[in-house]
């Protein structure tokens, strides 16, 4: 590693080109932090670079300073060798820069065609909005990304993932010659992620240039050519990636070695904790039966949309179950809300902790105790000093900053959010835990700490049902995986049992369980 | 400098400034606004604003808005009037029975815009003219005046030398506070409006919390209507048509967040104390009403704005003491 330095990188390993885009010694600093300290970086035509680091290491600033968002103090950003004088977006995006965000700059009420020429739609002679052309130019950027979808449709009845491509596509018909992605894949499934992946190589073919920023390593071994990886705000080191290794990744991005990169502790137990029977919802789900035992990890292994998240509203009370039993703790009867799942010890990590879990207008205590508040209660009413102590207990208990103790959650870290909502269901005593992608968009330090909390929250007892696209980690992490399938379970398999290969294939329905060597797994 | 920048951090300090620089301004402009009498006159005039805002920061920290609050009042006037005057209904049961008619409209309100799914600022629109219909029809247009004579000691009495609205506006806000602040569903109100979602996800009940913050809003409207006939001594359909809006400016003043979420009752009465006195220093000075509309407009964006750009004003005073 140590001996990979940049200047070895400079001279052995260029492409035989001329870098398109370089950026020179850049700084810059926000109040607090040097964002960025004396990066360089150059991008070749036709070449995907990767730019690594942990949250708050710079990548997305710098992906910023190129995209004119962020002017930076010092240093140049040049095109061609020319340098170049971003102010805006706008002037980035006119010399060729296009960017695709990690938060979506869609318009909801729009259709796909509109948002996609959003600000620059073609005109007719008489100085009208041309939508027949507009349309069509779109329905040419879908069918690029051999996507089936309607440039008619109003984007907010897309799915998530189907957002995500749209605003890939946004980013494509500008017609660029650097293109930054910025964790394009993060609301992707699998199906969704390998087109994404073979656009990229067609796009490389057109010479474009990419920058690629993502916490999935696989992702990025996958696609990339050369990799950047950046620490604190500044370059650790340029390589081709065909010359590091996952761990040399890791190591120069976290700074030391994770010997384990899942670290999971066994903690299942033989008493059941929820028993689901012949579930089926009006969103889909059919004749679903599985169990979850006392400090155990259940995994539902499946593709996006395959019902794994509607099985999981329903046993939180979500969604309306039209046929089966759910059990908890020898509750009979199942959930009609997620208030009587909360009452009776059920928890939710949910895949959007911005939208659906953090409360931005509380403090660190308050996003804690909210969901028992009747333990802070003295008399009639809550004891705000109680409240404090608990907050303060909880945040030490998680490893989480103390500057959460008065200061909104929202200047934590994703991965410290995540844990804001852990330390929630913890205070409320819960026993069952549905994680729904627990681990997105947050780098590889903050997942180990996931990690680690899913097995203390094992150890003491609690049961989890993990959702996560992300199969490494299912498999790892899980005791058992539910394969999901169309909103059925097609088995319920031990996790050291399974293969990503053989889950993939059964998630997909390109290949059963039964080519696979394996001793039955019922409960 | 420390207490410095944390107070500018503080959710207080932009309706604080904002009102300081408006009571420095009108004891500047006329040596009158600084007088006891006069002041004990602000207090009167700030009552029914002040207790009818009580209840529109909490319907805003819930994320909606009530825009009815001023035809509640006109209609509480009218019921009072009639009930008393024409019907000889005792004045207490009077009030009891007014104020229950106040809890209603805001249960109406609050019905509507949690189960029946309609966005609460078209649901109290809509009341909003309901309401003052009503007061016009039961009233047949006419004002009631000389109700009782009972009825003004309720607003012009003093104790210790201070006029009683002081002492209402006093304990309702400290009763308010102290559910906002230290109550489950206090509680409740904030976690609603800072994220419907999320608190629907962590089992509170959100509609319920919809409806608490709906139904203290027509109790705080129906008190106001009370106190509003007990100043004027009469019940007019017209009474309270600037109400509603003032009260949400008040409250947006105090730096409640439309969106919901954000603000306090203690920044609210901040807020209802600073229009309470840029209308008193205008009628000091004798500017015409319009003016003073104008100048009312002027201030709200301007506090608001104090409120928005005040960490960076905390920021900048903070250097220019550390420099010195």
């Amino acid at each position: 590693m140590s001996e990979l330095t940049a200047e070895q990188v400079h001279t052995e390993d260029l492409p035989p080109k001329e870098p398109i885009w370089e950026v020179h010694s850049i700084h810059k600093a926000f109040p607090g932090v040097q964002a960025l300290d004396d990066v360089s970086m150059a991008v070749f035509p036709g070449e995907v670079h990767a730019l690594l680091g942990e949250n708050g290491s710079g990548k997305s600033t710098l992906a910023k300073c190129i995209a004119g968002v962020h002017p930076p103090e010092k240093g140049e950003i040049l095109y061609k060798g020319q340098v170049q004088n971003f102010r805006h977006p706008m002037d980035a995006r006119a010399a060729g820069v296009a960017t695709i965000y990690q938060e979506f700059s869609l318009v909801p009420s729009l259709t796909v065609a509109e948002n996609i020429y959003l600000g620059r739609y073609p005109r007719t002679p008489l100085g009208g909005i041309d939508w027949s052309a507009a349309r069509k130019a779109t329905q040419k950027v879908l069918e690029q990304l051999s996507l089936s979808i309607d440039p008619d449709e109003v984007v907010r009845t897309l799915s998530v993932a189907e957002q995500q491509l749209v605003e890939i596509a946004k980013a494509i018909s500008l017609e660029s010659s650097l293109l930054i992605m910025d964790e394009p894949t993060a609301a992707l499934g699998l199906v969704e992620t390998q087109r994404l992946m073979e656009l990229i190589r067609r796009l490389t073919a057109q010479n474009k240039a990419i920058i690629y920023i993502s916490h999935r390593l696989d992702e990025v071994f996958e696609i990339a050519d050369r990799v950047t990886i950046l620490k604190d705000g500044k370059r650790v080191i340029t390589s081709p990636i065909s010359k590091l290794k996952m761990g040399d990744v890791v190591r120069a991005m976290i700074g030391f070695d994770i010997e384990q990169h899942y670290p999971k502790h066994y903690n299942a137990s033989p008493e059941v904790c929820l028993r689901v029977e012949h579930l089926s919802t009006e969103t889909g789900v059919q004749d679903v039966s599985f169990s979850v035992h006392v400090g155990e990890v259940l995994g539902l292994g499946g593709m996006l949309g395959s019902g794994r998240t509607e099985i999981a509203r329903a046993i939180y009370g979500m969604d309306k179950i039209t046929s089966g039993t759910i059990a908890f703790d020898g509750h009979k009867s199942g959930f009609r809300s997620p208030r009587e799942a909360v009452d009776a010890g059920v928890g939710m990590l949910p895949e959007n902790r911005k939208t659906d879990g953090c409360f931005f207008n509380f403090e660190g205590p308050k996003n804690i105790t909210i969901s028992r508040l009747k333990e802070l209660l003295t008399g009639p009413f809550l004891s705000l000093r109680k409240e404090n102590k608990y907050g303060e207990t909880y945040i030490q208990r998680m490893n989480i900053p103390p500057t959460a103790l008065d200061r909104s959650v929202q200047y934590l870290s994703g991965g410290n959010q995540q844990k804001v909502i852990v330390a929630r269901w913890l205070f409320s005593q819960a026993r069952l835990l549905i994680m729904d992608e627990p681990t997105q968009g947050i780098d590889i330090g903050a997942k180990l700490e996931v990690y680690n909390v899913i097995n203390e929250l094992t150890a003491s007892g609690i049961s989890i049902i993990l959702i996560t696209s992300d199969f490494p980690e299912l498999l790892a992490m899980s005791d058992r995986i539910a394969v999901v399938r169309d909103g059925r379970i097609l088995e319920v398999i031990p996790a050291s049992q399974l293969s990503e290969y053989q889950l993939i294939g059964m998630a997909t329905g390109a290949g059963t369980s039964e080519d696979v060597e394996r001793t039955t797994a019922e409960d | 400098m420390e207490i410095i920048t944390k107070f500018f951090r503080s959710t207080v300090a932009g309706p604080l400034v904002a009102f300081l620089l408006v009571s420095a301004t009108a004891s500047l402009a006329t040596d009158r606004f600084l007088m006891p009498a006069n002041l004990s006159n602000v207090s009167l005039q700030v009552a029914t604003v002040a207790v009818v805002s009580i209840g529109a920061t909490l319907v805003i920290l819930t994320g909606g808005i009530d825009l009815s609050p001023g035809s509640t009042v006109a209609l509480v006037c009218c019921t009072l009037a009639i009930l008393v005057k024409k019907m000889g209904v005792p004045l207490p049961v009077g009030i009891f029975l007014v104020l229950l008619l106040g809890v209603a409209c805001g249960a109406i309100n609050g019905f509507f815009s949690t189960y029946g799914k309609i966005p609460s600022f078209i649901v109290t629109l809509a009341t909003m003219s309901i309401y003052r219909g009503l007061a016009f029809l039961i009233t047949k247009g006419t004002p009631i005046f000389s109700v009782s004579d009972s009825l003004e000691p309720l607003f012009y009495g003093r104790f210790i030398g201070i006029p009683l609205p002081f002492y209402y506006v006093v304990v309702l806000y400290a009763l308010a506070a102290l559910f906002l602040r230290n109550t489950i569903s206090g509680r409740a109100i904030y976690a609603v409006g800072g994220n419907e979602s999320a608190a629907r996800l962590t089992g509170i009940a959100v509609n319920r919390s919809k409806m608490v913050a709906f139904l203290i809003a027509g109790l705080s409207a129906g008190i106001g209507g009370v106190l509003l006939t007990a100043w004027l001594n009469s019940g007019s359909p017209n009474y309270g048509a600037e109400l509603g809006l003032q009260s949400i400016a008040a409250a947006v003043i105090g730096g409640a967040s439309l969106v919901g979420g954000y603000g306090s009752m203690i920044a609210s009465l901040i807020g209802a104390l600073t229009v309470a006195v840029v209308q008193n220093g205008l009628n000091l000075l004798a500017v015409p009403a319009s003016w003073q509309e104008i100048t009312l407009g002027i201030v709200i964006v301007a506090a608001v704005g104090l409120d928005m750009w005040k960490s960076s004003i905390g920021r900048g005073l903070g250097s220019l003491f550390r420099q010195s």
